[in-house]
């Protein structure tokens, strides 16, 4: 029953895409659309239907490429969603001259990753994890900048590369348990033992680098500035990290058998992951960028959920998954109308658009105070479920356990007041402070692009309201309940209707005294010592953090980040191209030094009978 | 009766260009052209209509081990189809390639030699009629380098001939002790008498056979005329060299005479896997730093014998499978490569990656297939590369060799790496290239859109219901050598 459906969820984008190289552009978004409506709905069918084909499949282990449990059909679902909705962005200010590319691209991009998703055989995770990966360098070899490919081949050789290693992985669990025959499902793996840990770490290095968690993340900052911003919005900000995180939650639900200090290693690499990457988010300039490294911290949130061992803390950690995706692909969108708009992505060269596209701003105004865990959007409650779930792991560990498990904490709600001071920053130098003259005739970006952020914010705003009714209840629990965790009762300190009418009490508290107190305020020409108010004398708020650029010992670390020296794919790359040297040096061109190598080899190989 | 076609018809061809050609090479492109596609209809057909069948062919009607046999099983079968499809398609590039440089008949009969030289060491089952007609592939191999007539090209083409004229003087004083402990030269006559004589001689000739062949081969350590030799001759001889010329006097003959002839000893599969991950990883490690195109290729050409190596020295089912496989998809994505490269070069007059530039625009099949065959030598699916390096490592876990089984990941994962580099610099670099020197033929075009077709189509081989028609015959061959020695001695 469920089969043909799952099926055509890979296929037919599959199909559209591959149209989609002979039809023109009009044709090509009318298939598109089709089959992501069609997609959509076959979601939501298997939504409403409770399809779950795994444990009723009467197909033989060896023959099972497909099937559906309850953390597939989340992915499922937010990812058909969050399709069809960029999809809505992407329906016009695609750049012209990429836009047949584009429409190839993405239902193959839909079709791989749903493919991904609804893999149980472990061949066919590995054949489409490896197709979305190389949707990913296409994508990015779309962007018109000068600095596309190398950003592209950067991302290939991190997000490429760690598919060996999920290969390796796959391969080192379907060998062992031959019984599985390479069921994703069936495979359950202590970590012990040299080959199951080493499959870990395989496992691990995947995820961690299709999400872009720390060290892996390094291919996400200069892809968000550099791909089509349709794609980034897609890809890094929603369905990478859906892949990313969908595998790590697998992993340590079902593949795995995870041990404790498993957990603190995740923990402590997510937190690594939320500092490090809004540190960087601070001091960025190039709104694309900062964007970039804000998807990289969020992803640190995630893994600490996913990978904590608390159940409250692992739906925490999937739920901001799904907030993530919607918050953070809506500010990539609300940034790419302004770009289209004004041709820049610079934050020196934006400001004060705010009362040009009053739309476009609310969204981004709404997606930046979820990101930043504000309540009562999306981002606060999903954060609190895994600052509460941290905070009951921490409760029931040993004391040094626990003292670790309150540093990662306090260093996560750290990362959530830098995560807002940043998005003031962005916030002010895209929408608000004085408008470059430049901009003057800036209008609203195209009413499908409104249409697009707006319904993203307002998923931003229902499912911080109604997220336990919404997200949790139907989607994020059951997964619990399927993988045998204990559901979480809530704590009763939140709760979003109260959160709402202390806020709106706190709001109308302010606005009576604003009213009471209300003076003529009196407009004047900023003063600048008798010269005229010069462009260059724009405060544009990308200096805002500057003191924490120059302040010792961050100045040395900031140096040294802005240098790459933390950077694995720049040392690994260092490393490599030193070895490589080194036997180059060994190469001279005499013929005289090679025949002794043919004479020694041979030597070799007698002596060694 | 059909055997001996294979080392007539190129022959024949060969001294028939020389005769009627004249000054002109439109002749010689013409017969040469015919019996490349000849021979690549014949050897399909053997393939595919005589799966299975073992055939014998008694040259002069003389038994061994008094005569020479000619034999055809499911390994020659499969290396036929390759020669003469990587040869076919080499001669289409060859047509406007070759024009840059002259319009000589002699480049496409030195080209006839080398197929004739190849398929005799393919079907021949005698190891000094073997030795003879490697001699005559690598004595067209050496002129084709030098081909160009520039001093790098002369250069290479002399160290070329005094490696491997060391390396035949090893495997010619290998087949002497042989002959002497086994009063034969047929292979399967050899495979017979060898285990009732002290093993060894076995391991002695082993040990000359494996530098000797090695040489052949390019494994590492006696790889180093490679990068020169391949990165000096025309394109299309490069693909030759680096496609199939590596392989046939090379791994084919260490495949038939390691693991049909002498039984695949135990320590010489060993020292397989020891030499194929050595390969594997010092060959990308010295890939990776390249920035001469044609030598980056052809420093992967080291690494990924390595992977043949190493599928064969799991000497499992699947190993041979994947090397078998892996042995196939090379021929196809290198010589690919090498034609991308030939074409850039014709275009921009380099080979040099710094100095290219977008070349997107200007020469889109080429970028194209560059791209398509990037992605199959680094493993990506859906091309032919990601499956059969899927399969080696698969049999290396099997087996019980994690460790092998990670080197490989970490070369394919340097592989991957060398070759953004190559698509970065070579085809999407910043320069924006609006002409080029000289345009790219027909002929050209042709070659790497078929081969491009190829890098996918090629992953369906091992599909159920291809597998056992291409890949299982060959896997079946290699671990039996008993049905050689029947099949050939008729006992």
């Amino acid at each position: 029953m469920a089969d043909p459906m799952l099926l055509m969820l890979i296929y037919a984008p599959l199909l559209a895409g591959a149209l989609n190289l002979f039809f023109p552009r009009v044709l090509q978004k009318i298939l598109a659309g089709l089959c992501l409506g069609l997609c959509g709905y076959l979601a939501a069918v298997l939504f409403s239907g409770g399809v779950v084909p795994f444990p009723g499949d009467s197909a033989p282990v060896p023959l099972r490429y497909f099937g559906l449990d309850r953390l597939s059909l989340f992915a499922l679902v937010a990812v058909q969603a969050l399709a069809l909705i960029i999809f809505l962005f992407t329906l016009r200010g695609v750049d012209s001259e990429i836009e047949k590319s584009f429409f190839v691209l993405y239902p193959l991009t839909l079709g791989f990753t749903n493919g991904t998703l609804l893999s149980d055989n472990a061949v066919a995770l590995m054949i489409f994890w490896g197709l979305s990966g190389l949707m990913l360098y296409l994508f990015n070899l779309l962007g018109r900048g000068a600095g596309a490919p190398e950003s592209a081949k950067k991302t290939f050789i991190l997000v490429g590369g760690s598919d060996a290693f999920l290969i390796l992985g796959l391969v080192l669990m379907g060998v062992s348990l031959p019984a599985a025959g390479w069921s994703l499902h069936l495979m359950r793996f202590p970590l012990a033992g040299f080959a199951n840990i080493l499959a870990f770490v395989c496992l691990a290095i995947a995820a961690l680098a299709k999400a872009g968690g720390f060290p892996l993340h390094t291919w996400v900052p200069p892809f968000a500035k550099e791909a089509p911003v349709e794609a980034v919005a897609f890809m890094p900000a929603s369905l990478d990290k859906i892949l990313g995180i969908y595998l790590l939650a697998r992993m340590v639900t079902s593949l795995f058998a995870v041990t404790t200090a498993v957990h603190l290693v995740l923990i402590t690499l997510g937190t690594v992951t939320v500092i490090t990457a809004v540190m960087m988010a601070l001091i960025q300039h190039n709104g694309r960028r900062l964007l970039g490294y804000h998807a990289v911290s969020q992803v640190g949130y995630m893994i600490m959920g996913v990978g904590s061992g608390s159940a409250l803390a692992f739906a925490g950690g999937l739920f901001h998954l799904l907030n993530n995706a919607i918050y953070k692909s809506s500010l990539f969108l609300t940034l790419g109308s302004v770009e289209k708009k004004t041709g820049s992505h610079e934050l020196d060269d934006l400001g004060g658009l705010g009362a040009l596209m009053p739309v476009t701003s609310l969204a981004g105004l709404i997606s930046a105070l979820s990101i930043s865990g504000i309540p009562p959007f999306n981002g606060f409650f999903s954060k609190w479920m895994i600052y509460q779930g941290l905070l009951e792991k921490a409760r029931d560990a040993s004391r040094p356990e626990a003292i670790w498990l309150l540093i990662c904490l306090v260093l996560a709600v750290f990362g959530s007041a830098l995560t807002l001071a940043s998005f003031l920053k962005f916030l002010h130098a895209v929408f608000l402070g004085k408008r470059p003259k430049v901009h003057d005739g800036v209008t609203e970006a195209p009413v499908n692009q409104r249409i697009s952020t707006a319904i993203l914010s307002l998923l931003c705003i229902v499912f911080g309201l109604f997220a336990i009714h919404i997200p949790l209840r139907e989607f994020i629990l059951p997964i619990l309940h399927e993988n045998g965790m204990a559901v979480p009762a809530y704590p009763g300190v939140y709760k979003a209707g109260l959160v709402l009418v202390m806020m709106a009490a706190a709001f109308a508290l302010a606005l009576l005294v604003y009213l009471l107190t209300r003076r003529k305020v009196r407009y004047d020409d900023v003063y600048l010592g008798g010269m005229d108010a010069l462009e260059k004398f724009r405060v544009s708020g990308t200096a805002f953090y500057r003191e924490i650029r120059d302040m010792e010992p961050l100045r040395f670390l900031y140096d040294q980040a802005e240098k790459h020296r933390f950077d694995l794919k720049e040392i690994l790359t260092g490393g490599t191209l030193r070895l490589s040297g080194l036997f180059q040096k060994v190469h001279p061109g005499f013929l005289s030094l090679y025949l002794l190598f043919i004479v020694l080899g041979m030597l070799v190989f007698l002596l060694i009978k | 009766m059909i055997l001996p076609y294979f080392i007539a018809i190129p022959l024949l061809s060969a001294f028939l260009i020389a005769l009627i050609a004249g000054r002109r090479d439109s002749w010689a492109i013409l017969l040469s052209n015919v019996a490349a596609t000849s021979l690549l209809i014949l050897s399909v057909y053997v393939l595919a209509a005589r799966h299975g069948e073992t055939l014998i062919y008694e040259m002069g009607g003389w038994m061994p081990p008094l005569g020479i046999v000619l034999v055809q099983d499911a390994l020659t079968g499969l290396m036929l189809v390759l020669v003469s499809l990587i040869s076919l398609l080499s001669l289409i590039f060859s047509v406007s390639y070759i024009r840059h440089l002259d319009r000589s008949w002699r480049y496409y009969a030195l080209f006839m030699l080398l197929i004739t030289g190849m398929n005799g060491v393919i079907i021949t089952g005698d190891l000094f009629n073997l030795f003879v007609f490697m001699e005559i592939a690598l004595f067209s191999a050496f002129a084709l380098v030098a081909y160009g007539g520039r001093a790098e090209e002369y250069e290479a083409a002399f160290k070329y001939a005094v490696m491997g004229a060391l390396s035949s003087a090893i495997i010619l004083i290998g087949i002497a002790v042989l002959y002497s402990a086994t009063s034969t030269l047929t292979m399967a006559g050899i495979a017979e008498v060898l285990p009732e004589k002290d093993p060894k001689i076995m391991y002695w000739v082993g040990g000359l056979f494996l530098a000797g062949f090695g040489l052949k081969a390019a494994v590492i350590p006696f790889h180093a005329w490679l990068p020169d030799a391949h990165s000096s001759a025309p394109a299309p001889i490069s693909a030759m060299l680096s496609g199939v010329l590596i392989k046939v006097p090379g791994i084919y003959v260490l495949m038939r005479v390691f693991m049909n002839v002498f039984g695949a000893p135990d320590l010489f599969m060993q020292t397989f896997l020891v030499l194929g991950t050595v390969s594997i990883l010092i060959g990308v490690f010295l890939a990776v730093g390249q920035w001469d195109m044609k030598r980056l290729l052809a420093y992967h050409s080291i690494s990924q014998i390595g992977y043949i190596l190493l599928g064969m020295g799991l000497a499992t089912p699947l190993g041979i499978l994947g090397a078998v496989f892996h042995l196939f998809n090379h021929a196809v994505f290198k010589s690919l490569l090498f034609y991308n490269a030939g074409a850039v070069e014709v275009a921009l007059g380099t080979r040099d990656l710094k100095r290219m530039g977008n070349l997107t625009r200007i020469l889109p099949v080429t970028s194209l297939t560059s791209m398509v065959a990037s992605l199959s030598i680094s493993g990506i699916p859906p091309f032919n590369g990601f499956f059969s390096k899927l399969i080696l490592i698969i049999a290396a876990i099997q087996a019980g060799r994690p460790g092998l089984a990670l080197a490989a990941a970490v070369g394919s994962l340097l592989t991957l790496a060398s070759f953004m580099k190559l698509q970065k610099y070579g085809f999407r670099g910043e320069r924006e290239v609006k002409t080029v020197k000289a345009t790219i033929g027909w002929g050209m075009k042709t070659a790497m859109i078929v081969l491009a077709v190829c890098c996918l189509l090629s992953s369906f081989l091992v599909m159920p219901g291809i597998r056992e028609i291409c890949l299982d015959p060959v896997v079946s061959v290699l671990l039996d050598p008993s049905r050689y020695i029947q099949m050939v001695m008729g006992r």
